[in-house]
């Protein structure tokens, strides 16, 4: 590559960057935002790596401050992934979060963090050994969810989103020791954004 | 004619009653708009909304380890001074592994700012993130069950045991006041159980779980940590200078 194609290169960078800059923040209060997506997630103290699908909705009240709700449910034969203690594990597994976020960043590229409690809703077995077919019982259990992550909002619908997060909870309607359901998971992938109120 | 001049008599004693009653109000009245016109922004009667979670440590409970909680609750400011929080939690915790515990609580707690006056809490016209420490003290009424993990026993049935009851609660916490409406809300408190309590007997030896219900006055209690995010959402009272 020449020296005149490379100069050419870099004019046409900085001319993108200069453009980028010029684009009006997408981001600001009274912007809704939404999105689903398959969120591969690690229960870790389980040993069990699960496909959930995620989706949220999240409003920005504020320049740096959203109310957010999300929810994880695992997909139809879900745990697709890897398993090493299914009969410690529910059969059915949902999660309700609602919370709030922080985002830092400037214009359209964003930073968040995220504090939301929630519950989830499980389904265990609850005589493994004694009786067959084993039945099966649901129960709510308190939990929480922290989220960090980013977005960058290139259009005025649309933007793309990378999380990763950490829950925990017990499920305690168990018939020995409680679950454990402590994990890890990432999501990401394109949102949409529309903005509510005009200035 | 006596009658007459008796209902009279009263009628004019309960004027003179009610004369009294309505200088005052007028009087209360007059210092509530003579309150305004100095009176600068307070904070009183602002309403805010939240979500928060719990741990509960310390249980009174014979093996009762660590319970974790999720509730909801919204605020509502009386004074610059003066807050009160109205929340909801459910709280589940284990008691070894042969039982687990549910706990309903529903109360009220009012917060005070011992240290408000001091010049760090005053916000300049740019927004800076604060600490607001206070003290904390309430009731709540709470519903709890005990169930055997394994929910049901060949010879009784459902091993199960609830009660009703009533609970105060005092403690020491701090808002982190991260813009004009948004706060995050840490407390340590404890809670003091009132009424009637449930006692789990777990034989180790052949496993037999039976639970016994005490009636009368018994001072069971917790520590509760809890973490709550709260938004401003309306101002239901308050005055601003004009």
């Amino acid at each position: 590559m020449g020296i005149h194609q490379k100069i050419t290169g870099l004019f046409l960078l900085v001319s993108t960057l200069i453009y980028s800059q010029e684009k009006p923040s997408y981001f600001q209060p009274s912007v809704l935002r939404a999105s689903a997506t398959i969120a591969p997630t690690r229960f870790y103290t389980q040993q069990t790596t699960v496909a959930l699908i995620n989706g949220f909705i999240e409003y920005v009240l504020e320049n740096r401050i959203s109310v957010r709700g999300e929810a994880n449910i695992m997909a139809p034969n879900g745990k697709l992934l890897y398993t090493n203690s299914p009969e410690k594990f529910p059969r059915n597994y949902t999660s309700i979060y609602a919370g709030f976020g922080y985002h830092l960043g400037k214009r359209n590229w964003k930073f968040d963090i995220h504090a939301e409690p929630g519950v989830v809703i499980a389904e265990m077995e609850q005589q493994p050994f004694l009786i067959v077919p084993a039945p099966y019982q649901w129960s709510v259990s308190p939990s929480y969810m922290l989220k960090g992550g980013t977005s960058f909002y290139f259009s005025k619908y649309c933007h793309f989103f990378a999380e990763i997060n950490y829950s925990n909870g017990w499920i305690r309607k168990t018939p020995f020791m409680s679950v454990s359901i402590a994990q890890y998971g990432i999501s990401a992938g394109l949102g949409f954004h529309l903005l509510t109120k005009k200035k | 004619m006596i009658l007459f001049a008796k209902i009279q008599n009263q009628i004019l004693s309960y004027l003179r009653y009610m004369k009294g009653i309505l200088l005052i109000f007028t009087l209360t009245l007059g210092f509530c708009f003579l309150g305004q016109a100095d009176r600068k922004y307070t904070p009183a009667g602002m309403l805010s909304l939240g979500g928060r979670t719990t741990v509960s440590l310390f249980n009174d409970h014979e093996n009762e380890m660590t319970g974790t909680g999720v509730g909801g609750q919204f605020r509502l400011r009386f004074s610059d001074a003066v807050n009160t929080d109205w929340f909801f939690d459910y709280i589940t915790s284990d008691i070894l592994n042969y039982a687990h515990r549910t706990d309903y609580h529903i109360g009220w707690s009012v917060l005070f700012y011992p240290i408000n006056q001091l010049a760090y809490f005053r916000q300049e016209e740019e927004f800076k993130p604060k600490f607001r420490p206070y003290i904390l003290a309430g009731h709540c009424f709470d519903y709890s069950k005990i169930e055997a993990k394994d929910g049901f026993s060949p010879l009784d049935g459902p091993m199960s045991a609830e009660r009703w009851s009533s609970a105060v609660q005092a403690g020491l916490g701090t808002h982190l006041e991260l813009s004009p409406r948004f706060d995050i809300s840490l407390t340590g408190q404890y809670m003091i159980h009132l009424g009637n309590h449930i006692e789990t007997d777990y034989d180790f030896t052949t496993g037999a779980l039976s639970f016994n219900e005490h009636k009368g006055a018994s001072l069971a209690g917790h520590v509760l940590v809890t973490l709550s995010l709260n938004y401003k959402i309306a101002k239901l009272w308050g005055f601003t200078r004009r």
